[in-house]
């Protein structure tokens, strides 16, 4: 073995290894505890031994130059049957509620700290007081001895490690700023029992003495297990760290930026939600690209109701924005937020369900009124909804596809709702049920907005009031829901139904058939009734056919049978002869006038 | 002379965390075996809020990773398995020779029987429930990861305490310092894939580790 100094005897080697062992007990310690005290020179180069001072090669551990503090430690620790007791505090701040009186405390007097003992470290040599025999084997004996105080003092440096302290000043050490916070040693020969409470709160580990005779060395150290009521991760500043978790992340679990889907929202603004399932659509819960602007991380959010609505504005928004905007109506902002009632989000049919009932409708209050677009702008606007990517592309709002699809009726429950608010009619077979009562209403509140509309509308619709069967296309001209009031699915069957009667009545004279209702708007309808006016209007010259099947068709009322040719062949032929009865009277009397004229000089 | 035999606390990791654990509880032992002229070197891990110290050799260094490697590569093999890993330290006796052999003999003073039960990640089942199994588990699954880390964390603690405590506690054992020598001779027996091979291995030992009037 390498012992580092050859001393004669024994006994003295063994009293080298207990005087050395307690500096080199010392300087593990506080080189794991102080960051001040801790060794220069360390350096990862391959040890040789020259290099390496004697000092401190003892026990094989090579620690690195010891600071003159521990020199002076080391000097003042003569007397190796002197314990040595190291203390390490923790100053650390506390409010003035808790200040505790005894404590010590720094001589700031703007800063109040105290000082908590986290770790004592006991090293002392118990000389028993009766003499072990010495064996006879004492050459080897010292080597054996020291061979167990290296690995004794291996298992202190390892058990430094360990212990929370060390993390403690770790931190300490590696703070970027003061935090109040320090750890300070205290050496002493004796030192102040713990406390009651203190002592329950630390855990004391008891290293294996080295039997070193005539007595035997031994070590042990108390620590608190538990250094959480100190705070220290709140206040140490620790060097910047990479957070992989960061929120906004794409990476990150987008569950965690909305609120879950079993909360309802009842934004004011998502107004018809009144037995609609909430909005978590697929929309809703997947961030979109273009709504980041807008969306903002769930923490800012006070309120789930105020994190739907101004995503979803924006969300639906704008495939409909350059529609809105094309308008400029009575919408304000508000009604961008103006809730879709298809669970799709699409708000295009509704928006103008809304607008154009709001006084009536109570579904969803605060809804300004809007004026009905001109068809060019419905088709946009209905291929706009068509040609969203990711919603139920709704069907044309017409009570026909309404009757005929209750899924799609289901879908728009908003829509439903706002049907039995309207006419007080279950949601299915709406709109052959709507009284004429309820049309001639609508007409007259509506008069103002379909005004382009009714102009051109109203005699036919006049007539078409006649006929119960027009009632339904009537609806559909006058019915504000609509965007386009008319559903011409429903009118086109009607028409379909009318030609196939028509043409069994070979008449060309009626109303309904020779309207021209054609699928895209009511002014479509009331120039095809006008052109058919015109056709139908009798000719400047006398042309007895045509005049008469155009007279025919003015003053026919609606109702044609199967004898109709011949009806009219003899409506023809007898209203020539009326005719030619008539001219005959009127020839005689203009004849006679001009005789009885002439003969005013001749007196018969 | 007796061979001490540790049995180390088993410790449940995943596949990942094998050669942190490993490496700092093989170091552990080989630092307070390491009894020759050594420069601790303090190692953080990173897995885990523990600080183990090295004994700074390079040779063990490389020793202990290789040995990693090997068991690491048969853990992949051998999936779901509990395993066993031994750091023996022996003393090198040449014995007699004779006519027929010439062998190095090693007796093993010390064993230290580190226990594993590597666990595999659960894989999602792949189905239809697939996309919402991936969208439900990450919340769950780290959840429970770090639960198991804290777990793992006080229990590799709880270990190093052991080996300090053992260290402490058996000491007579320990062969003397030979000049010259910085650390005990040591192998390290993973598990092998024949049965055979492992059997030879246990048979050894025990030749090895018997006591000394056995062996002649």
């Amino acid at each position: 073995m390498d012992f580092p100094e050859n001393l004669p005897s024994d006994i003295g080697r063994l009293e080298q290894i207990v005087s050395h062992f307690f500096p080199k007990a010392l300087h593990i310690v506080l080189n794991s505890r102080i960051p001040s005290l801790q060794s220069r020179g360390r350096s990862r180069e391959r040890l040789s031994g020259l290099n390496v001072r004697k000092s401190d090669k003892w026990f094989n551990l090579v620690m690195g130059d010891r600071p003159p503090a521990l020199e002076k430690l080391h000097s003042w620790h003569r007397n190796i049957l002197d314990s040595m007791i190291i203390d390490i505090i923790l100053v650390h701040p506390i409010s003035t509620d808790t200040l505790d009186v005894d404590d010590d405390h720094h001589g700031d007097s703007t800063v109040r700290s105290a000082e908590t003992v986290i770790e004592r470290w006991v090293v002392q040599y118990e000389n028993p007081l009766i003499m072990s025999p010495q064996s006879s084997e004492s050459a080897t004996r010292y080597q054996k001895v020291y061979k167990k105080s290296i690995i004794l003092l291996r298992s202190l440096y390892a058990q430094t490690r360990l212990l929370p302290a060390y993390r403690v000043s770790r931190q300490l050490s590696s703070s970027l700023a003061s935090s109040g916070y320090d750890l300070i040693y205290k050496v002493s020969s004796f030192s102040d029992i713990f406390s009651g409470p203190v002592t329950e709160t630390m855990k004391e580990f008891r290293f294996a003495p080295v039997e070193v005779p005539p007595g035997r060395l031994c070590a042990s150290v108390t620590y608190r297990s538990d250094l959480s009521d100190f705070n220290l991760g709140a206040h140490i500043t620790l060097p910047p760290r990479i957070i992989t978790d960061y929120v906004g992340s794409p990476a990150t679990d987008p569950m965690r930026f909305f609120p879950s889907p079993g909360k309802s929202v009842e934004g004011n603004s998502f107004i018809g939600r009144a037995g609609r399932p909430p909005l978590t659509g697929s929309s809703a819960e997947r961030p979109h690209s273009w709504t980041s602007g807008f969306h903002r991380p769930p923490a800012q959010y006070p309120t789930p109701n105020q994190s739907f609505s101004p995503a979803h504005s924006h969300q639906f928004s704008p495939g409909l924005h350059d529609f809105h905007w094309s308008r400029t109506d009575a919408f304000g902002d508000n009604h961008q937020l103006s809730p879709p009632f298809s669970p799709s989000g699409s708000p295009s049919t509704p928006r103008y369900i809304s607008g154009s009932n709001s006084p009536r409708i109570n579904v969803r209050p605060g809804t300004a009124p809007v004026t009905i677009p001109s068809s060019a702008t419905f088709n946009r606007y209905v291929s706009s909804n068509f040609s969203e990517p990711g919603r139920n592309p709704l069907p044309p709002f017409s009570p026909k596809s309404t009757r005929r699809s209750p899924s799609s009726q289901d879908s728009l429950p908003g829509i439903a709702l706002y049907r039995s608010s309207r006419s007080g009619e279950s949601p299915s077979g709406l709109m052959n049920q709507y009284p004429a009562q309820k049309l001639s209403k609508d007409s007259k509140y509506d008069s103002g907005r379909f005004s382009g509309v009714l102009s051109s509308s109203d005699s036919p619709r006049f007539g078409f009031s006649r006929s119960p069967s027009r009632l339904s296309s009537q609806d559909d001209l006058d019915d504000p829901d609509c965007s386009c009031p008319f559903d011409f699915d429903d009118v086109d069957e009607s028409g379909l139904q009318y030609s196939q009667s028509l043409d069994r009545r070979k008449t060309s004279s009626s109303i309904s058939q020779s309207l021209p209702l054609g699928r895209r708007s009511s002014q479509d309808a009331a120039v095809g009734v006008l052109v058919h006016m015109l056709k139908t209007a009798p000719p400047l010259r006398q042309d007895s056919s045509t005049y008469m099947a155009s007279m025919s068709g003015v003053q026919r009322e609606g109702s044609v049978s199967g004898t109709e040719s011949e009806f009219s062949m003899a409506r023809s032929t007898s209203d020539a002869l009326e005719e030619l009865r008539n001219y005959k009277q009127l020839k005689d009397l203009l004849l006679s006038k001009s005789k009885s004229g002439s003969g005013a000089t001749r007196v018969h | 002379m007796n061979c001490e035999v540790c049995q180390l606390k088993e410790l449940e990791v995943e596949s990942f965390e094998i050669r942190e654990v490993l490496r700092c509880i093989l170091h552990t032992i080989v630092f307070h075996r390491a009894l020759g002229l050594i420069r601790p070197k303090d190692i953080d891990l990173e897995l885990f809020e523990i600080t183990y110290v090295q004994c700074g050799e390079i040779e063990v260094e490389k020793k202990i990773d290789e040995k990693i490697e090997q068991f690491v590569n048969w853990i992949e093999k051998h999936p779901n398995k509990k395993s066993q890993i031994c750091l023996s330290f022996y003393e090198v006796k040449s014995k007699q020779p004779s006519w027929f052999t010439n062998k190095i003999e090693r007796l093993y003073w010390e064993q230290w029987y580190i226990n594993l039960n590597v666990l595999q990640p659960a894989k999602p089942p792949v189905g239809k429930s697939h996309h919402s199994k991936l969208v439900m588990d990450p919340g769950e699954a780290s959840e429970e990861r770090s639960s198991r880390r804290t777990l793992l964390e006080q229990s590799l603690q709880e270990v190093l305490f052991q080996i300090i405590k053992f260290v402490n506690e058996k000491k007579d054992h320990v062969p003397p310092i030979n000049d010259g020598v910085i650390y005990c001779p040591f192998e390290i027996t993973i598990p092998s894939s024949s049965d055979s091979a492992f059997g030879m291995d246990m048979f050894k030992r025990i030749l090895h580790s018997g006591h000394p009037s056995m062996l002649g």
